[in-house]
């Protein structure tokens, strides 16, 4: 199918339609200016676009304040990717094994940090870890609960792309007297990375989102930065829009990442 | 087991509550983010190039922006721009908002599912192309999006644990759990009854979803 389904639908329009459609698109481009221009006014009546509120913009040392909590981010999440991958292909093992011994506590684990909220995990690590006597420092308050959350949907999206290998593979490979785990590591465990690149690509994306939290446990991450600045310049407006910003643009980027290894190789 | 017996006798209500209250707030959230998200959809298909930019604009901020720093943004930045939002509104428009632009982005792909011939067959029948998408491309999609729409379901229920950021008169369960870990030494037995709720809620809506995608399903 090479035409989109907004050609098929409005794609040969007559005379008549098309000056319609000419009509209402300015009347959308004025409506939506108008909007624009009543979110700049506010702004303005509100104060907010003084110059005491962005000159602080212009200081190198904003930025490297900023980059430094984007560099937290980047550190917390990155972790808790590696051991969310390498914890999940172990929950997957488990998931997958035929002993229910193995196989029942592997689902129960799944569930059980896949259906609470990272949030929580992290008020555990932070309020009642440290009553038991167990201190993390403010880096693993953050960056263990979120491994531990997405290491269970890893799991699962694991599960998915071992199960979309043909049945033969395994079948196969069994037949040329491999054992189990080269079964497994050398012939479907392979072709099911391929499968689910995207997905876990995308994974990241939530791991992102949920370092976000890191004020909570105060580690400095880029909201937190945010806030030690919000707190130097009493600039809320203008710093949360830039670090939503960008967020954004870093969130953004991994997604495009993602849709990029989603299609399809030639 | 002694633990938690006493947690329930000293909190028992206050857990029914906050139970009720995540409900509340995914139910909230979830109807009229669903329902912007097919609006979104459906004026993204008309063909008005700046409608259809902004509004790609739109999915793209609210599906990439961490749900807390809207949140935040929402409840401490914009009375700055003297716009002052009560808390629970505030938490419901956040998740609402990252609702809609996910379900704009699974609707719009289960619209690409569709066959074009059918679009070129309701053409041809003489159906306006507003009707068509009425009566032939939402149907279809919406009934091919309830497996990613239970997700989002489940992810819209955890993300109600951000209204503990918030200073709520109401106590959901995650605000609820890291007040009793701050008043007393039953936070483990309280976190494993919340977490309890939690999963038993997800499992509920996975069900719900799995048997209303058996009926909904369209075979190809």
């Amino acid at each position: 199918m090479s035409r989109s389904l907004e050609d098929a639908l409005f794609g040969a329009p007559s005379p008549r339609a098309r000056a319609v459609t000419r009509a209402a698109s300015v009347a959308a481009a004025a409506v939506l200016l108008l909007l624009a221009a009543g979110i700049v006014l506010r702004f303005h009546s509100a104060g907010q676009l003084d110059a005491r509120f962005w000159s602080f913009f212009v200081w190198p040392t904003t930025w490297t304040f900023l980059a430094k909590g984007l560099l937290g981010t980047v550190a917390s999440a990155a972790m808790a990717a590696v051991i969310a991958l390498a914890l999940g292909l172990v929950l997957v093992l488990g998931r997958l094994a035929r002993p229910r011994l193995l196989r029942w506590p592997s689902i129960a684990v799944i569930e059980f940090l896949r259906g609470t909220p990272t949030l929580l995990l992290i008020y555990v690590c932070f309020l009642v870890l440290p009553s038991v006597g167990i201190k993390l420092s403010t880096y693993w308050m953050l960056t263990l609960p979120i491994s531990l959350s997405t290491a269970a949907v890893v799991a699962e999206v694991y599960r998915a792309g071992v199960l979309a290998v043909p049945r033969g593979q395994t079948d196969a490979a069994r037949s040329l007297g491999l054992t189990e785990a080269q079964v497994f590591f050398l012939v479907v465990f392979p072709q099911a990375l391929r499968y689910i690149v995207p997905a876990l690509v995308a994974q990241l994306v939530i791991v992102v989102k949920d370092t976000t939290f890191g004020y909570v446990v105060t580690y400095g991450e880029l909201m937190q930065n945010a806030k030690v600045l919000i707190a130097n310049y009493h600039a809320l407006v203008p710093v949360y829009l830039v670090v939503a910003l960008l967020y954004c643009l870093v969130n953004y980027a991994i997604s495009g990442a993602s849709r990029r290894l989603g299609r399809p190789m030639h | 087991m002694n633990e938690v017996s006493r947690l329930l006798a000293d909190y028992g209500p206050a857990f029914g509550q906050a139970l009720f209250l995540t409900w509340k707030l995914t139910l909230l959230s979830f109807v009229p983010g669903f329902v912007l998200g097919v609006v979104v959809t459906v004026l993204r298909l008309l063909p008005l190039p700046p409608l259809r930019w902004v509004l790609t604009v739109y999915v793209e901020i609210f599906r990439n922006i961490p749900s807390v720093a809207l949140l935040i943004f929402i409840v401490f930045a914009l009375p700055d721009l003297n716009v002052v939002i009560d808390y629970e509104p505030s938490v419901v428009l956040t998740l609402a908002l990252v609702c809609s632009a996910f379900t704009a982005d699974y609707l719009r792909a289960g619209i690409n599912t569709i066959p074009g011939g059918q679009i070129e067959a309701a053409l041809s029948l003489g159906l306006r192309p507003l009707r068509v998408i009425t009566a032939v491309v939402l149907p279809q999609a919406l009934r091919s999006v309830v497996q990613p729409m239970t997700s989002l379901l489940i992810a819209l229920m955890l993300s109600t644990s951000l209204a503990s950021q918030v200073p709520f008169p109401g106590r959901e369960l995650t605000a609820l759990v890291s007040k009793i870990a701050n008043d007393s030494a039953a936070g483990m037995a309280a976190f494993a009854l919340a977490a309890a709720m939690y999963v038993a809620t997800g499992l509920l809506i996975a069900w719900a979803g799995a048997a209303l995608e058996k009926k909904a399903r369209i075979l190809r």
